[in-house]
C-alpha cells in the first residue's frame, strides 16, 4: 500500500534538548496509525512537526509525496488535525466554528454530516463557550474531519469523551479509512486505541522503537489459553504426558500456543483422559502489555 | 488568502463587541450633537464637525481594542493552531488579519463620517461646509484632518500590534494599547520640547503622532516638527512599515 505520510530521519531539538532523534515511519493511505508513548516522549512535537507548525532540525517531512515544513504547507491542504486541545472562540455556536473552517464546497452537507454522525445535533447551534469538556472536544474532532482531508491527525481524541461518544469516534474513523483516509492517532487510553487501529508506532524518548501491525504486535506477546475443567490437577498431569506446554498459575490451567495445533493436541490430551473441559478463554498479548513490555526493555 | 479573509470578516463581524463597540459610538456622537444643539455657544458646531462629534476619538479606541485582540485571542483561546496547520503560511494569516483591521478602521470612519454628516443636517440644516475658516473651507480641513488622524492612527495600531503579539491574552493586551496609546500622546509633548534642543531628534516616531495636526495646520506645526509635511507623512507611513515588519517578526517566532 502507498505510503501517504512519509516521516524520515526528523530530529527536534528544544533548548539544549534533543526531543526527536531521527524518527523513521509511514502511514500508508486509509490505515489508522496509533502513535503511543509515555508523557514527553515527542508525539505532539512529531504531530506539529507534520503539520508545519515548529521548525525542525533535520529530517525531511512529506504528505502525498509533497514536503512539509514550517515554510512549505501546500500539502497541507487535505490534512485535518486536533493538536492537544480543542481551540474554541467563545462568541461562536458550534456549527459556526465548522462553517468557519469548512470548505465552501458542499459546505452544509459536509457540516451536517459530521454533526450527525458525532451526535452534536442537540447543541450545536448553541454559544460554544458554554459547552462541556465534552462537546469542545467533539466540536474539535469535528473540525478535523468536516473537510473530509485525506490525512487526519488526531492528539489525544478520547479526552473527555462518554462511553457512546469514544464508540460514535471509531465508527466514523473506520468508515472513512475504508473510503481511503489516513490517520495518526495518539492517545493514552490504550484500550480504545487498539480497538481502532490496525498499526501501532511506539515512541520513547524520542525514538521510534517499534512499528508494527496491531496483529503482529499482539502476536509477538504471545497467545496464552485458560483452561476450566472439573479436575485441573488430573488435566495438568495428561497434558504434561501429552507433551502440551503448560502451567497451573493462580489455580488455572494456562496453555501457551507454540503453533496451530497446540489447542487442538490439549483438548484431544483431556478427551482421552476422560476429563470434561467446562470453558477456554484466549488470553493474547494487549497493546498495553506490550507497550509496558518495550519501554521497561528500553529502560534496562 | 480570500479565504483567511472571509473568515477573519466571520469572526469580527460574529463579535457583539464589534457592533456594540459601532452602536457606543453612534450614541456617543448623538449625544454630542444634542449637546451642541442646546448650547451652541460652549459646543460651536465646527468643532464639533472637525472631530466627528467625539466619533474620531472613538474609532481610535475602537480600532486599539480591535488591534489588540485580534493576534492575542488566538492565543487565548488555543485557535492559533487551527489557523496556522492549514495550506497556509504565518505571513498569509498575519496579514490577512492587518487587512481586515484596516478594513474595519475604514468601515468605522465611514460611519463616524456619515452619521457627523447627518447629525449637522439634523442640528444645524444651514450649516456652510464650504465657509472658509483659516484660509481653507471646512469641508477641506475635515478631509484633511480626518486622514492625517487615520494616518497616525495607522501607526499606533502597527504598534498595538508589535505589543500584542507578546502577550496571551485579550485584556493584558487591549490594557497595553490603551496605555501605550495615552503614554504615547504625553510622550509626544515632551519629546517635540527636546526636538527645539537637538534638532536630530525631530526623526523620533514620537514626532510622527504630530503628523495629522501637521498636514491640517502646516504652517504652526513645521515650527514644532522642523519637518516638511511630505516628509512626515512618508516617515509615518515607514515607521508603520517597521512596526508592522517586527510585529510579524515576533508573530512568526512565537511558539505554538
Amino acid at each position: 500500500m502507498e505510503a501517504l505520510l512519509k516521516v524520515s530521519g526528523l530530529n527536534k531539538t528544544f533548548g539544549k534538548k534533543k526531543v526527536l532523534h531521527g524518527v523513521d515511519f509511514t502511514v500508508a493511505s486509509g490505515r489508522v496509525v496509533g502513535l503511543v508513548g509515555p508523557n514527553g516522549a515527542g508525539k505532539s512535537t512529531i504531530m506539529k512537526a507534520i503539520l508545519g507548525l515548529i521548525p525542525t532540525d533535520g529530517g525531511q517531512i512529506q504528505i502525498a509525496d509533497q514536503a512539509v515544513s514550517i515554510t512549505k504547507h501546500q500539502a497541507l491542504r487535505q490534512v485535518g488535525a486536533l493538536i492537544e486541545y480543542p481551540g474554541i472562540y467563545p462568541f461562536l455556536t458550534g456549527r459556526q466554528h465548522l462553517e468557519l473552517f469548512a470548505a465552501k464546497k458542499q459546505r452544509q452537507q459536509h457540516v451536517d454530516a459530521i454533526v450527525q454522525a458525532l451526535g452534536m445535533a442537540g447543541y450545536i447551534n448553541k454559544p460554544a463557550k458554554s459547552y462541556s469538556l465534552g462537546m469542545k472536544q467533539k466540536l474539535g474532532i469535528a473540525q478535523a474531519l468536516v473537510d473530509r482531508p485525506q490525512l487526519v491527525i488526531l492528539d489525544e481524541p478520547m479526552n473527555g469523551l462518554d462511553p457512546q461518544a469514544v464508540k460514535d469516534l471509531r465508527d466514523i474513523i473506520r468508515a472513512q479509512a475504508k473510503a481511503g483516509t489516513s490517520f495518526l492517532i495518539s492517545s493514552h487510553i490504550l484500550s480504545e486505541l487498539e480497538k481502532v487501529a490496525d498499526d501501532v508506532l511506539i515512541l520513547n524518548h524520542g525514538h521510534i522503537i517499534q512499528q508494527s501491525t496491531m496483529q503482529d504486535l499482539a502476536e509477538a506477546g504471545g497467545t496464552i489459553y485458560e483452561l476450566q475443567t472439573v479436575n485441573d490437577r488430573d488435566a495438568l498431569a495428561a497434558l504434561q504426558a501429552a507433551h502440551v506446554p503448560v502451567n497451573l498459575v493462580d489455580r488455572k490451567l494456562q496453555i501457551t500456543q507454540t503453533d496451530r495445533t497446540t489447542l487442538n493436541a490439549a483438548l484431544i490430551a483431556l478427551v482421552h483422559a476422560g476429563i470434561a473441559v467446562q470453558d477456554v478463554t484466549k488470553a493474547q498479548h494487549d497493546l498495553e502489555q506490550s507497550f509496558l513490555d518495550l519501554v521497561e526493555q528500553e529502560v534496562h | 488568502m480570500g479565504t483567511l479573509i472571509k473568515q477573519e470578516l466571520f469572526k469580527l463581524t460574529h463579535k457583539k463587541g464589534t457592533w456594540l463597540a459601532v452602536l457606543f459610538m453612534v450614541v456617543v456622537q448623538i449625544g454630542f450633537a444634542v449637546l451642541s444643539w442646546r448650547y451652541p455657544k460652549f459646543f460651536g458646531t465646527s468643532m464639533f464637525v472637525m472631530n466627528n462629534y467625539i466619533g474620531g476619538a472613538l474609532v481610535d479606541f475602537i480600532m486599539i481594542a480591535s488591534a489588540a485582540s485580534m493576534i492575542a485571542m488566538e492565543f487565548q483561546y488555543g485557535t492559533i493552531k487551527q489557523l496556522l496547520y492549514r495550506k497556509y503560511y504565518r505571513s498569509q494569516v498575519f496579514v490577512s488579519k492587518l487587512l481586515v483591521l484596516l478594513l474595519q478602521m475604514i468601515g468605522l470612519q465611514v460611519v463616524a463620517s456619515a452619521m457627523t454628516g447627518i447629525l449637522t443636517f439634523i442640528i444645524k440644516p444651514k450649516f456652510d461646509w464650504t465657509q472658509v475658516v483659516d484660509h481653507m473651507p471646512i469641508w477641506r480641513d475635515y478631509l484633511l484632518t480626518t486622514g492625517g488622524s487615520l494616518l497616525v492612527m495607522l501607526m499606533l495600531l502597527s504598534l498595538v500590534i508589535l505589543m500584542a503579539t507578546w502577550f496571551k491574552t485579550n485584556a493584558a493586551a487591549i490594557a497595553c494599547g490603551f496605555i501605550g496609546y495615552f503614554v504615547t500622546a504625553v510622550a509626544a509633548q515632551i519629546i517635540i520640547m527636546f526636538v527645539q534642543r537637538w534638532h536630530w531628534l525631530k526623526w523620533n516616531p514620537f514626532t510622527m503622532l504630530l503628523t495629522g495636526n501637521q498636514i491640517a495646520d502646516p504652517k504652526t506645526y513645521h515650527a514644532l516638527t522642523l519637518l516638511d509635511t511630505p516628509v512626515m507623512i512618508a516617515c509615518t507611513l515607514g515607521y508603520t512599515a517597521l512596526f508592522t515588519l517586527i510585529a510579524y517578526l515576533s508573530f512568526r517566532r512565537r511558539a505554538v
